[in-house]
């Protein structure tokens, strides 16, 4: 009990004593576990397969029919395997307008009552009823409306019921692409866009329009009088849906081929969708926002890896002393492995979960709707794989820090240890000479990489990390706009696209947290550096070089050992773009060399504040800090 | 026992022999276990021949041990040179030690001044012997014994430095 | 260069002027209960060409007082003049200046760096004042010769013993022909034999007419000097001037030992 109690004493006390460096590494490490938490939210989000969901929770239909008379539904409801129906229901074509945004729409009559099949649900407000319709949720995103708004349909002044979504469409922007078999390859022929599969004469708009693209097209539902009051003479019904379940849900691909292909081509033959090829279509956002997602994550964890690196590197150049004294008053090995271990351990948990709770703080962000399907509402929880996950790395990086003193302990004598001024600088005498020709800023700074060689490798490392995230998110950011420009951010009518949105969220939010590590890491970097020359500087300056020359040669030391790196991001960052997605070019060379300008001079910035207060210090005193 | 000290002890007030074998006593501590206890009436009938001290009241009594002693003018004149000797005994730190409380114990001078006045000189010849010991070749024989001469002195300015410490703070606390 | 010339013609006006002075000098450290005062106001003067030792137990603020004496701290209050200008309110780079030219600095700790030679070392100071790499050179390997150490040039500090290290500290310290030489220490961590050789080096330097001011505990360090200073609690308590004796007197400290 005693040596346990004293165990926590020591190591509360070297945490006190260092209180900078230990907040610094709880920083450090939280950042980590905020990207972590946050990238496994992102994960969770763009894995999950509402669709599934939705399908449940509406009673989805497993086959949908697009009818061009209502008597076509009597055949298919009779046919064999069908187990239950809803509808068919009138669809007619219209346009919404709404706060100046324009868009298509289908609206399809329903009645107030609820229904065995396809019975969508609300997620805001009420279901239809006269003048009130109910618009499905993606596209409500999309066109800027909430329950209770009013909106102009067909030139008719209507008010927003409420908000639902459903299994039966793929949501907004994709309302056609999942309308016929995707699900087979020798149906495949028919998964064409819209209006191929369509090819009903009376898909037609106000004014005679074909309908070119189908992503403008929104879904709407309204009363059966209100469907059939949107048509007109010029404008007369579209088609009828009707919504079948099948007693074997797996023969919907079947079902549909069995009726779809023999009549191809025909006019006024109904045409289907499957839920299989809407479950596929679901599929392929969440394969889209992963292709964003995963190198982003695996950017951050890089570089929150780095940051913590560099502020452990340091910590354990000082543990050869304690160990050493430690060992000198009779603390057994494993006394000294346990003083360090706890003493990282609690400082790891105590910054994991800190960063636990900032990263479920910030998650709900990304929860935007931009899959309109249930999985994605509100804010998810934290999930005990990501907890666990997030302790978990808390732990390995304590025990990582720990390993070395321990090992130490164990192997070396105590006077060794107890001597050891961390390991003596290295001598280069070519850049000492060299050097001397140098004005004095390069000259220290020069003689300052050259003396500790390790650590300037590990500063580069750092800036290539760095680098490697801004190229990479440089060359997602040209890619997602050469990519989106023809399917652009905004429709003609003005709406926002929400594949196209969410995927600019995610990049967005990644070149934020990648930015914000980014700077931290830096900062990490830069203070680090300072700290391990003070003695260097304190002695040149008491040798009578002027504060400013000093200054600058830490800027100097800092930005040699960054160029090196910085420049290497380049390539790097390419590579883990095109490993992330294929296709796509190298940003605009002068978009990289911004990049790497920049970076280069946010370290030289960031260096001068640290340097300047070292500066600050009178000379006495910072002669006494033991020259590392 | 230098004559000097016991004169020295005198100058504070008459005493009769015991009296001042009790004040070396305390002095000296555990080292005055080490004097004889005669030895005092000896350097007193010395000193009394000498005509450095006189006997005071009652000069009759034969029991020495009864007679007080006290300074005569050529005693006190005589204990004023010593004090402002700066002649450096043998290894026996004794003298000076009790020159010191002496001094302070009759208020005679300030020890301080007299430990200051010591340690000058000492510095002097330190100074010689070290310059000597610098112009003889390295591992002579001559540098060899001007080098343990240096190191003596360098320890006696030691003491000297504690001896003004301790000095300085029992006068702080007066 | 020319300034160097100015300088020198300055110090022949100048001849047994106070090189460094100060009046009232103060250091002091904390506030109200427990303000400490390291330096309490100071009066000294050191002639040009003298060597002053200032001595005192642990604690009393010598080192603190040199620091002041060498522009390595901004004292509290007081004044401090260096070769007739007012060197206390210098800013860091006045001060910057200062150790440059005019004041060498010995550090207790050498605080050489472990990476360079001994050359390198003592070069440093003379690369910094704006020699020529070639000339700093020429400056080190003449100082070097002028501590004994000639042959050592290019060792490292770590293959030098501590008399040594601390020679080629003097060295650094003399690099720019300073006026006045500070020294902290000099001889804290030698053993007599070490100390024997700094003891020669001042001596010489003495001879040759450089100001050197040294704190030290060491007595026989002490006695080497023209005039002790002692300091007690941060204030100058004694001084004591030692002449130079004569052959004669030796023969007084070997009877002592009959």
């Amino acid at each position: 009990m005693g040596t346990s109690l004293l165990v926590f004493r020591l190591a509360a006390r070297d945490v006190r004593r260092h209180l900078a460096q230990a907040v610094l590494l709880v920083v450090a490490i939280a950042a980590a576990a905020a990207t972590l938490t946050m990238a496994l939210a992102l994960n969770g989000v763009t894995t999950q397969h509402p669709y599934a969901a939705t399908r449940a929770a509406t009673k989805g239909p497993d086959v949908v029919a697009y009818l061009t008379s209502a008597g076509q539904a009597t055949k298919l409801v009779d046919a064999a395997g069908v187990a239950d129906h809803s509808g068919p229901y009138s669809v007619a074509s219209g346009t919404i307008r709404f706060d100046g945004r324009v868009a298509d729409v289908f609206a399809e009559g329903r009645s107030a009552a609820p229904t065995a099949v396809d019975q969508p649900l609300l997620t805001a407000g009420n279901w239809v009823r006269p003048d009130g319709l109910v618009v499905e949720r993606t596209f409500a995103d999309a066109l800027g409306v909430s329950v209770g708004d009013h909106v102009t349909l067909n030139g008719k002044s209507f008010s927003v019921a409420g908000i639902a979504v459903t299994a039966a469409q793929a949501p907004y922007p994709n309302l056609c692409n999942g309308t016929l078999l995707a699900s087979t390859p020798a149906v495949s022929k028919f998964s064409n866009a819209c209006p191929a599969s369509f090819n009903i004469p009376l898909l037609s708009l106000p004014g005679h329009r074909e309908l070119s693209s189908a992503d403008d097209v929104g879904q709407i539902w309204t009363t059966e009088t209100d469907a059939i009051g949107l048509t007109s003479k010029t404008s007369p019904l579209t088609m009828y849906a009707l919504n079948l379940k099948l007693t074997h849900s797996d023969d919907a691909a079947a079902f549909v081929y069995d009726r779809a292909a023999p009549t191809f081509g025909q006019s006024t033959a109904p045409t289907f969708s499957n839920w299989e090829g809407l479950a596929s279509e679901d599929a392929k956002l969440v394969q889209d926002g992963q292709g964003v997602l995963q190198p982003g994550a695996l950017l951050l964890g890089l570089l929150a890896i780095a940051s913590v690196a560099v502020l452990v590197g340091r910590r354990l150049s000082e543990y050869a002393r304690r160990v050493g004294l430690l060992k000198a008053v009779g603390a057994k090995p494993s006394m000294v492995a346990a003083t360090f271990l706890v003493e990282n351990l609690v400082l790891a948990l105590f910054a994991a979960v800190v960063g636990l709770v900032a990263g479920w703080l910030v998650s709900p962000l990304l929860t935007q709707p931009g899959a309109a399907l249930i999985g994605t509402a509100g804010t998810p929880t934290l999930s005990a794989s990501t907890v666990a996950e997030v302790i978990g790395l808390a732990i390995v990086v304590s025990l990582a820090a720990t390993l070395v003193p321990a090992i130490r302990a164990a192997r070396s004598s105590t006077v060794a240890a107890l001597n050891d001024v961390a390991r003596p600088p290295r001598r280069r005498g070519r850049f000492i000479r060299m050097s001397s020709r140098l004005p004095i800023p390069a000259l220290f700074g020069l003689r300052l990489v050259a003396r500790r060689p390790r650590r300037a490798v590990l500063s580069a490392a750092n800036i290539a990390v760095t680098v490697t995230g801004i190229v990479t998110v440089l060359a997602f950011h040209a890619y997602a706009d050469a990519r989106l420009a023809g399917s652009s951010a905004l429709t003609a009518g003005g709406l926002s696209n929400p594949v196209v949105n969410r995927d600019e969220q995610m990049l967005t939010i990644i070149t934020i947290m990648l930015v914000t590590l980014a700077v931290l890491n830096a900062l990490f970097t830069t203070w680090a550096m300072v700290l391990d020359a003070r003695h260097s500087s304190a002695l040149m300056r008491a040798l009578g070089a002027r504060t400013r020359q000093v200054s600058s040669g830490l800027v100097f030391a800092q930005v040699l050992s960054a160029l090196p790196g910085a420049i290497l991001g380049i390539p790097l960052g390419f590579l883990l773009f095109k490993a992330a997605v294929h296709g796509g070019t190298l940003p605009p060379p002068t978009w990289l060399a911004a990049a790497v300008l920049g970076a280069i001079v946010a370290m030289a910035a960031l260096t001068v504040v640290p340097a300047r207060i070292g500066a600050r210090q009178p000379v006495t005193e910072a002669l006494q800090a033991e020259a590392a | 026992m230098q004559q000097e000290v016991v004169l020295a002890m005198l100058a504070k007030e008459p005493s009769q022999g015991y009296q001042l074998r009790a004040r070396l006593n305390d002095a000296l501590g555990p080292l005055g276990e080490a004097l004889n206890a005669g030895q005092i009436y000896v350097v007193l009938g010395r000193l009394e021949k000498a005509g450095l001290i006189g006997l005071d009241g009652d000069a009759t009594t034969r029991d020495h041990e009864r007679k007080v002693y006290v300074l005569t003018a050529m005693g006190q004149e005589r204990v004023s040179e010593w004090l402002a000797e700066v002649s450096w005994p043998k290894p026996d730190l004794a003298e000076f030690h009790l020159k010191l409380i002496a001094a302070a114990q009759a208020g005679l001078a300030d020890p301080i001044s007299i430990v200051d006045a010591q340690r000058r000189e000492l510095l002097r010849r330190l100074r010689d012997a070290q310059r000597a010991e610098m112009e003889e070749p390295d591992g002579s024989d001559a540098a060899l014994l001007l080098e343990g001469i240096v190191l003596r002195l360098q320890a006696d300015l030691r003491w000297l430095e504690a001896c003004e410490g301790t000095w300085t703070t029992r006068r702080r606390k007066q | 260069m020319k300034e160097e010339a100015m300088r020198k013609e300055e110090a022949m006006t100048n001849v047994g002027a106070a090189l460094l002075r100060t009046e009232g000098l103060r250091k002091e450290y904390g506030r109200d209960e427990s303000l400490v005062r390291a330096v309490d106001h100071v009066d000294l003067e050191v002639a040009r060409g003298e060597t002053l030792a200032i001595m005192g137990p642990s604690g009393c603020g010598k080192s603190t007082l040199l620091h002041l004496l060498g522009g390595l701290d901004q004292p509290s209050g007081g004044e401090l003049w260096l070769n007739g200008r007012r060197i206390d309110h210098l800013s860091e780079r006045g001060l910057a200046n200062l150790r440059r030219r005019e004041i060498g600095f010995v550090f207790q700790a050498y605080h050489l760096m472990d990476e360079l030679t001994a050359r390198e070392n003592v070069e440093l100071p003379a690369l910094l004042a704006g020699r020529s790499p070639r000339r700093a050179r020429q400056r080190a390997l003449a100082l070097l010769d002028q501590v004994g150490l000639a042959d050592r040039g290019n060792h490292l500090p770590s293959a030098l013993s501590g008399g040594q290290r601390q020679r080629v500290a003097i060295a650094r310290a003399l690099v720019n022909e300073p006026l006045v030489v500070l020294a902290d220490e000099p001889t804290g961590n030698l053993d007599s034999a070490a100390t024997l050789e700094v003891l020669r080096l001042f001596d010489h330097l003495h001879a040759s007419g450089l100001t050197l001011v040294i704190v030290t505990h060491d007595e026989r360090v002490a006695a080497t000097a023209d005039r002790i200073a002692s300091m007690r609690d941060g204030a100058l308590v004694d001084e004591t001037r030692l002449t130079g004796g004569t052959q004669g007197n030796l023969r007084d400290l070997i009877s002592l030992e009959r």
